[in-house]
């Protein structure tokens, strides 16, 4: 890709125009790339991470968390509720 | 992604651009041209933001009447330097979240999801909806509260939290957006005007870092004033919007040094703030807290304005409105966030609303949905906004485990998985957060169904 746009001496004609923007268009959107870290582009942070493997241990104990933490839970709204009465 | 705005790149095996894309690389020239400058301040300008606004962003109105609360009902004593404690617990919380989303350029909903699996991803959305919602109903309520010392009615609070929401998004850009709230989340500072005004006893204050008196008055009540504290420090949206915001911002692991340094920022302003908000609640302790009988801490305005005059009043209902204001764009931002990444489409401030729909119309659903509430006759507005806190707490202990356990993953994190010391801290930080919410929850429940006596 040619960083200065080329000189032909000829008129600027519709076509030669439309080369033109299409390179300056081109060295805008190098430079973006320049910016951004390869696995930034929503490209990329479109691809799912693989699944990480869990051993029965902790599987156990996230669900022993979330059945006890949702027990809690329902108790703070039962009690929210009858305070309102 | 949406497609629509997709463009195939001029550079050979180079990756397609979006206007996401190329939104957050113009944000990302700008930091590398000062860190190729070394222009020090104007680095640190650049990438300040999601932690002063999550630090911020949870000194809202709830929390700010729960810590007058505090100082109404217990004086300066044990929750002066109980505050700064929470937010040095909060700063590890949020310190993670800042690194994992820098490293990782993906937001906490999305990892969850599909590091852990579906249930785990949705079962953290749907607490974040719950007390998201629950929570910008007390938003609404605290800025009705405000304005109703300038005796403006629940209609304009509405009016004013919808047309906020409304107008941080219409940019299409996260910088403008965040520009807007750090502008706004720095009159939290009013609460210290309001602290100053009431002309506290300077040595007292400083004599309270003592942790004396320790709180009296029954089990339960103690266990519901560090349950509330507690919650008006760490919270879950708190975890899922930083995280998202670092990466929407374009944050990578060369600005991890940045971040902290933000989250710490945001940290202390948050404690220097809240303190504010306790020292002028305390000026109400000799009054016997009669201000705030009836309306509870909905009245702390009009109060205050009878012990310490009208400035003191005005300023602290401007900084109720303030804290609502800012609290209802951070909350809205995440449960935004968590919807986009949980669905699979785009969810970022630099994408169009046209590209990404389901981000913004749960940006300004949410908001619409809790506003609506508000406006229910004989709704129980002052009920939810001190219960908003406590449940924020109960629910915490997942999404910090499973933060925890993210921060910890080296397939995801490399060089920058915790350390030993931040693990340590970590756990005793759930552990604490987890006993204190789940005592409350336990007792209360128990002396509801009369098991135990008050």
């Amino acid at each position: 890709m040619s960083p200065e746009t080329p000189t032909t001496g000829a008129v600027d004609t519709p076509a030669a125009i439309r080369e033109r923007d299409l390179q300056a268009q081109e060295r805008h959107e190098d430079e973006l790339i320049m910016h951004l870290e390869r696995d930034q582009f929503v490209v990329e942070t479109s691809r799912p991470v693989p699944r990480a493997p869990l051993s029965a241990r902790a599987i156990a104990g996230l669900w022993a968390l979330r059945v006890f933490v949702v027990l809690v839970s329902l108790m703070v709204i039962y009690t929210f509720v009858e305070q309102l009465h | 992604m949406s497609t629509p705005e997709v463009t195939a790149s001029p550079l050979l095996g180079q990756p397609l651009l979006t206007d996401e894309d190329r939104a957050r690389s113009h944000d990302r020239s700008r930091v590398q041209h000062a860190r190729r400058q070394r222009r020090r301040w104007r680095l640190m300008w650049l990438l300040v933001g999601p932690g002063i606004l999550a630090m911020l962003g949870e000194n809202d109105g709830p929390s700010m009447i729960a810590y007058a609360s505090d100082g109404a009902q217990y004086g300066l004593g044990f929750f002066v330097p109980f505050i700064p404690i929470l937010f040095a617990m909060a700063y590890v919380c949020q310190e993670m979240c800042m690194r994992v989303g820098a490293v990782t350029h993906r937001g906490y909903g999305e990892l969850v999801l599909q590091r852990y699996g579906r249930v785990w991803g949705w079962f953290g959305a749907g607490d974040l909806t719950l007390t998201n919602l629950v929570t910008l109903i007390a938003e609404f309520v605290s800025i009705r509260v405000g304005l109703s010392y300038f005796h403006l009615g629940a209609g304009v609070a509405v009016a004013l939290g919808l047309v906020l929401v409304v107008f941080t998004l219409s940019g299409g850009r996260y910088w403008r957006w965040e520009r807007i709230v750090l502008g706004l989340a720095l009159f939290n500072g009013l609460f210290l005007v309001a602290a100053i005004l009431v002309k506290p006893h300077v040595g007292a204050l400083v004599g309270s870092f003592d942790f004396t008196p320790f709180p009296g008055g029954g089990f339960n009540t103690l266990l519901l004033l560090l349950a509330s504290t507690i919650g008006a420090t760490v919270t879950p949206w708190m975890i899922f919007f930083q995280q998202s915001a670092s990466a929407d911002k374009g944050m990578t692991p060369t600005d991890v040094g940045h971040g902290r340094y933000d989250t710490a920022a945001g940290a202390v302003l948050a404690a220097v703030f809240g303190i504010g908000a306790l020292v002028a609640g305390a000026a109400l302790l000799s009054h016997n807290g009669s201000g705030i009988q009836g309306f509870a801490g909905a009245g702390f305005p009009a109060a205050l304005k009878h012990v310490a005059g009208n400035a003191a009043g005005a300023v602290f209902a401007l900084g109720l409105i303030e804290a609502g204001g800012v609290a209802i764009l951070t909350i809205s931002a995440s449960t935004a966030y968590a919807a986009g990444e949980c669905v699979g489409v785009s969810h970022s401030f630099n994408s169009s609303p046209r590209n990404a729909a389901v981000f913004y119309a749960a940006n300004i659903g949410v908001a619409l949905l809790a506003a609506v509430v508000i406006l229910i006759p004989g709704a129980p507005l002052l009920s939810i906004a001190l219960n908003a806190n406590v449940l924020a707490t109960v629910l915490l202990p997942v999404s910090l485990v499973l933060m925890v356990m993210l921060a910890n993953d080296r397939g995801l994190m490399g060089a920058w998985v915790n350390k030993r010391s931040t693990n340590v801290i970590g756990i005793a930080v759930i552990a604490f957060v987890g006993l204190c919410g789940a005592a409350y929850g336990i007792d209360s429940f128990l002396q509801t169904v009369h098991l135990i006596g008050s």
